[in-house]
């Protein structure tokens, strides 16, 4: 089988009701980007917040393309793939504060493990790229109990680089598991260029390699990142083996914020996001629509903020619970 | 005083290799439970490098028996994902050297997941490690590693020293909620013993051995060293010197209170492991020993265990650096003496 990388220029179709769920999808994220950036910059916090502003698009629309019950593998970067997948925003910021109400119980802080098994959201290591082989084995799991469930592993194009990303990938053909690889490539090894990092322009080329397809989109286009994705995960769940997704997209912030990003000069050091994926939905969605979905997001993200802070610190017994089963 | 059974009385056994015993826990569970299944290098058709899951692809299919590509870190890590989500993996590393391979797998993901995701997830997951030498494997296909894995808390280590254990304490580890590392000596796949034929014949974790009685000093032993020092304690027997040989079985949990309450009886303690001697398991037996039982030795406690240098590749040359069944009985002799 030979497959090659697909560019898609098109922006794919989306009826008006997707559209506007992608709107609320991709405003949520930024509202809460938004109010974590004022937050870790007035108050602080104890830990590094990997932020994802400027990617909302790539976590909304590729987690919007699973299912409830399938099982998703999540990256650093941003809080977007756990808040499509389910979770309430006040469970993620508590996380991130280190509160009980987290999803784990005030163990966090920081740079985060959002878990709720029930939703599929199985959490995220702490040595980038180590998630690779976790997703397979995983749909190792779904092979062998015959269930109808498809595994979404992310990624940066930095964790690419990783020998586990080729030990799963090429397991993960070999046995035609359900999985979908969704690399989000946002241009950056923390503080090299990816092109200096890559001999290729894709990542996607890569999987040409394992057998398997791999297509680029443009990541601040929601609606073509979810048709994308949606179709790699309609051919896993066909039971016809994993594919590669890369969105391409931008990373607007520092690696963790407050990173003063010296090496780069690319962009900015603000907020504003070119080819913002709010911008871009907007052509598709009524303004006055969108305007009430932002204002809700906004809403959702100060009350999501109060109940996480009113939440109480983790008692010191913590420190050693949850060591075995 | 004498050398004690390997099998409780009363219970029917039959003469199996400790190989052979492994693999007949691997059927017996995977028969039990469907969610069980394996894989591992040349672990289907071929059954292993060892020939230990030999048979198993046949009565149980290529779905349940796999085999891999040369990837520890799927393996391992491969084997933490399959155990989050509904499946009891349990997984074979040609050589427990190649656990280093997959170091992040082992000791990061199957270690912390749990802890990290704030005890919500379960990592049912059995790596079996064939450890130790085994006659010209060499530097990187020798190593006894369990002190690594006993230093990183949320692993629990079993190395069992006969084939009843091998086959109890895997069936155990089997059904045992957390990620075990399951140290079995390939020096001693062959060695043959009496082995419960029951389904049900577990041993359970953190419950010593006490493989021979005796009141001359306290001889803590793991894997290999547990044949050899009960052969040294023959030996000293004819002179009148009685040792008490006891083999934990298990490194996490530790039975302390087992090794305790002898040392107490016989006021001396020799800890010996093939592993290096230098921040060994018996390091840490012995710091403990002497904190509950400091003021119950008559002599400080010893630790045998193998030289500060690589295993060799030459077979003669290899058993130069692990301790011998006379180094045992010298160090013994030496200590009663004291």
């Amino acid at each position: 089988m030979s497959t090659r990388t697909e560019k898609t220029g098109e922006t794919g179709t989306a009826s008006a009701e997707l559209a506007l769920d992608l709107y609320r999808q991709v405003t949520r994220i930024r509202a809460l980007e938004l109010l974590l950036h004022r937050y870790v910059k007035e108050h602080g916090f104890g830990g590094f917040w990997h932020p994802g502003l400027g990617q909302e698009a790539v976590q909304a629309g590729a987690v919007s393309a699973l299912r409830r019950e399938d099982y998703l593998f999540y990256a650093h970067r941003g809080l977007g793939y756990a808040l499509v997948k389910g979770m309430a925003p006040e469970v993620l910021l508590g996380d991130l504060f280190g509160r009980t109400g987290g999803s784990v119980g005030g163990k966090g802080g920081g740079t985060v493990h959002f878990v709720d098994p029930e939703l599929g959201v199985l959490g995220q290591g702490g040595t980038l790229g180590s998630n690779f082989v976790l997703g397979a084995g995983a749909a190792t799991s779904v092979q062998l109990l015959g269930e109808d469930r498809v595994v979404a592993v992310f990624f940066g194009d930095g964790a690419a680089s990783r020998g586990t990303f080729h030990e799963a990938a090429l397991q993960a053909s070999v046995w035609k598991l359900p999985v979908v690889w969704i690399c989000e490539n946002n241009g950056w090894h923390l503080s090299a260029p990816f092109s200096a990092q890559s001999p290729t322009e894709d990542v996607a080329d890569r999987a040409a390699g394992y057998g398997m397809p791999g297509v680029v989109v443009d990541g601040q286009d929601s609606v073509a990142v979810r048709a994308a994705t949606l179709a790699a995960v309609e051919r896993a769940r066909a039971g016809e083996g994993p594919s590669l997704v890369e969105a391409k997209t931008l990373r607007i912030r520092g690696h963790y914020e407050g990173d003063p990003q010296r090496y780069r000069d690319d962009i900015a050091d603000g907020l504003e996001v070119p080819r913002d994926p709010l911008r871009i939905l907007r052509e598709r969605v009524p303004a006055a629509a969108a305007d009430d979905l932002d204002a809700a997001a906004e809403s959702e993200a100060e009350a999501a903020l109060e109940a996480a802070l009113e939440m109480p610190k983790a008692d010191p017994g913590i420190v050693t619970e949850g060591v075995w089963t | 005083m004498s050398a004690i059974a390997e099998v409780p009385e009363g219970v029917e056994t039959e003469q199996l290799g400790y190989g052979r015993a492994i693999n007949a826990a691997l059927a017996e569970e995977m028969r039990r439970d469907e969610r069980v299944w394996m894989m591992g290098q040349d672990v289907a058709k071929m059954g292993g490098v060892f020939g230990v899951t030999r048979g198993l692809l046949d009565e149980f299919g290529p779905s349940r028996v796999r085999d891999t590509t040369i990837n520890e870190t799927f393996i391992v890590g491969g084997a933490a994902g399959a155990a989050l989500t509904g499946t009891i993996p349990v997984v074979e590393l040609q050589f427990a050297d190649f656990g280093l391979v997959a170091g992040d797998e082992i000791f990061h993901k199957l270690a912390k997941w749990r802890y990290m995701h704030g005890g919500k997830l379960s990592l049912p997951v059995v790596v079996r490690l064939p450890t130790g030498v085994v006659g010209g494997a060499g530097a990187e296909h020798s190593q006894s590693l369990e002190a690594i894995a006993m230093h990183v808390p949320g692993l629990k280590v079993a190395l069992p020293a006969t084939p009843a254990d091998a086959k109890g304490l895997l069936k155990t580890a089997i059904r045992d909620p957390n990620p075990v590392l399951f140290f079995e000596h390939k020096g001693m796949y062959r060695t043959k013993g009496p082995v419960p034929s029951g389904d049900d014949y577990l041993v359970p974790f953190g419950e010593a051995a006490t493989r021979r009685r005796g009141d001359a000093l306290t001889v803590v032993a793991t894997g290999l060293m547990v044949p050899r020092a009960l052969a040294a304690a023959e030996r000293l027997a004819a002179d009148g010197i009685e040792l008490e040989v006891i083999d934990p079985r298990t490194l996490v949990p530790l039975d302390m209170e087992t090794i305790v309450a002898s040392v107490e009886r016989t006021g001396r303690a020799l800890v010996v492991h093939e592993a290096v001697r230098t921040a060994g398991a018996g390091a840490e037996i012995a710091a403990r020993i002497q904190e509950a039982a400091f003021f119950s030795l008559d002599a400080p406690i010893w630790r045998l265990g193998a030289l500060d240098t690589p295993i060799p590749q030459d077979p003669d040359l290899e058993q130069l650096v692990i301790p011998s069944g006379e180094q045992i009985e010298a160090a013994a002799r030496e200590l009663v003496a004291l």
